[in-house]
């Protein structure tokens, strides 16, 4: 099944914390890779406040971005995952073997937020992207544990009411 | 950026005003659309003024023009210098707008900003972009008051045009000579030529400033023939604006894209492929593009 490894994520020292540098952008790049995006990307804020948020401008490729940051919701982290090493920590090769069916990621840097970005449009709240956060909400409804006082009143409104 | 942005003292009297541009045809760079004005009766004394014809002059005689006329007090003048991102934004955009529209919008822009001031303009002469009649139409509709006449080399043809050709010229020049390059890094130079495609020097220039993921540094105009050219070996980039011109169904619909087309190596398995496309899942997931992945 697979194994994600967060806990390098204890350690703040070991730690990239990429908060403002974890870009989303409207278009494929069809490359993997690192390349030099602070020296080409440069954001700027515009004029242009939506829903109190700031937004920001870009460029890509002659295409004009326009963006904002949205954090993550309290109790939620971002995580930049990779490749799990093969070695441990003495510099031997582990025993439990990584191989397609057993992919190993762990944990390399965090975020706090992330910076969307629009091509021509000016960010909204109606946009996809910001949409995909409600599931944070539902999810907690959903999973969060219900108590006797909710299932009591929820039985004595003749259960039309939500749970 | 003009003249004195105070009204002229002459402005009440029937002035007319030439329009042209410069730095259109170059990858790079801003392109400036400058036009001159005065009044009608100064007409004659312009002629006196030798320009001829911009392109034919050397840069340090434009300079020295363009110095000149702006001491003379029976002379207005104003640019407008287009950002090459501007460019490049405007012609990839997603409502794509052309360069002759971009043309045209700018030099209307400066017919305003002209009869704003107070300047009574009653005739106007402008270098052809495009079609001479049709643009000359669209002119009289958008300024009825203005009599204006539209030709091709309008620059030689009359001098107050080509007093607004070296404006522009002279504008553009020292644009691209104190030009900003955004992009930091150590490989990136200022020795870009003319910023023709021709120029050799600008040819090298593109080469040696190619970078697979982002392109050109913002100085060049990415919607430029050369220049997608050039980007034809390196990283490619889809974006959804141009992948909805390709599957030219006609219909407008959004169709949601797949996973697989943002570079996301997902299980081939055909279930897989139907999670992705959206197909069967709640209304909820679908609008917010949410998958669930069990596997990556």
């Amino acid at each position: 099944m697979g194994t994600i490894d967060l806990r390098a994520a204890a350690d703040g020292n070991l730690f990239a914390d990429l908060s403002s540098q974890v870009h989303q952008l409207p278009c494929c790049i069809r490359f993997d890779g690192p390349s030099e995006v602070s020296h080409y990307f440069k954001p700027k804020s515009s004029e242009v406040e939506i829903d109190g948020v700031k937004t920001e401008e870009a460029h890509f490729r002659g295409r004009k971005l326009q963006g904002a940051t949205i954090s993550l919701p309290s109790g939620y982290s971002g995580f930049v995952l990779g490749q799990a090493s093969d070695l441990n920590a003495n510099g031997k090769r582990k025993a439990s073997s990584i191989t397609d069916e057993n992919p190993c990621w762990e944990a390399k840097a965090k975020f706090d937020n992330l910076t969307y970005w629009n091509h021509d449009n000016l960010p909204s709240k109606d946009d996809t992207f910001v949409r995909s956060f409600h599931w944070f909400n539902i999810a907690e409804a959903l999973h969060k544990p219900v108590k006797v006082e909710d299932l009591v009143a929820a039985v004595s409104h003749g259960g039309k009411d939500q749970l | 950026m003009g003249s004195d942005c105070l009204t002229p003292e002459w402005a009440s009297q029937p002035c007319l005003i030439g329009i042209d541009e410069a730095g259109r045809g170059p990858v790079l760079g801003p392109m400036v659309y400058g036009c001159m004005y005065c009044p009608v009766s100064y007409q004659s004394s312009l002629a006196s003024l030798h320009f001829a014809d911009s392109k034919t002059l050397k840069e340090e005689k434009r300079e020295e023009l363009y110095e000149n006329l702006k001491l003379d007090n029976s002379l207005g003048w104003a640019v407008d210098v287009i950002d090459p991102r501007e460019l490049s934004a405007k012609m990839l955009a997603k409502n794509k707008t052309n360069l002759n529209e971009i043309s045209h919008n700018s030099a209307m822009g400066l017919i305003k900003r002209v009869l704003d001031m107070g300047v009574f303009l009653t005739e106007a002469y402008l270098d052809t972009v495009g079609d001479p009649e049709k643009y000359r139409i669209k002119l009289s509709e958008r300024f009825p008051s203005i009599k204006f006449v539209v030709s091709k080399k309008a620059d030689s043809l009359f001098p107050i045009v080509s007093g607004a050709s070296i404006v522009a010229k002279v504008t553009r020049d020292r644009a691209l000579r104190e030009w900003l390059v955004e992009e930091t890094g150590e490989n990136i130079n200022r020795n870009f030529g003319s910023g023709y495609p021709g120029d050799p020097e600008t040819k090298a220039w593109l080469v040696q400033h190619k970078h697979s993921v982002f392109g050109f540094p913002s100085l060049v105009r990415f919607s430029w023939g050369t220049c997608t050219a050039h980007l034809k070996g390196e990283v490619e980039v889809a974006w959804e604006a141009d992948e909805t011109e390709e599957s030219g169904n006609g219909s407008s619909s959004k169709r949601q894209a797949k996973l697989s087309s943002f570079g996301f190596k997902t299980c081939e398995s055909r279930s897989e492929e139907i999670e992705s496309s959206g197909k069967g899942r709640c209304k909820f997931f679908q609008a917010r593009k949410i998958q669930q992945l069990t596997q990556f």
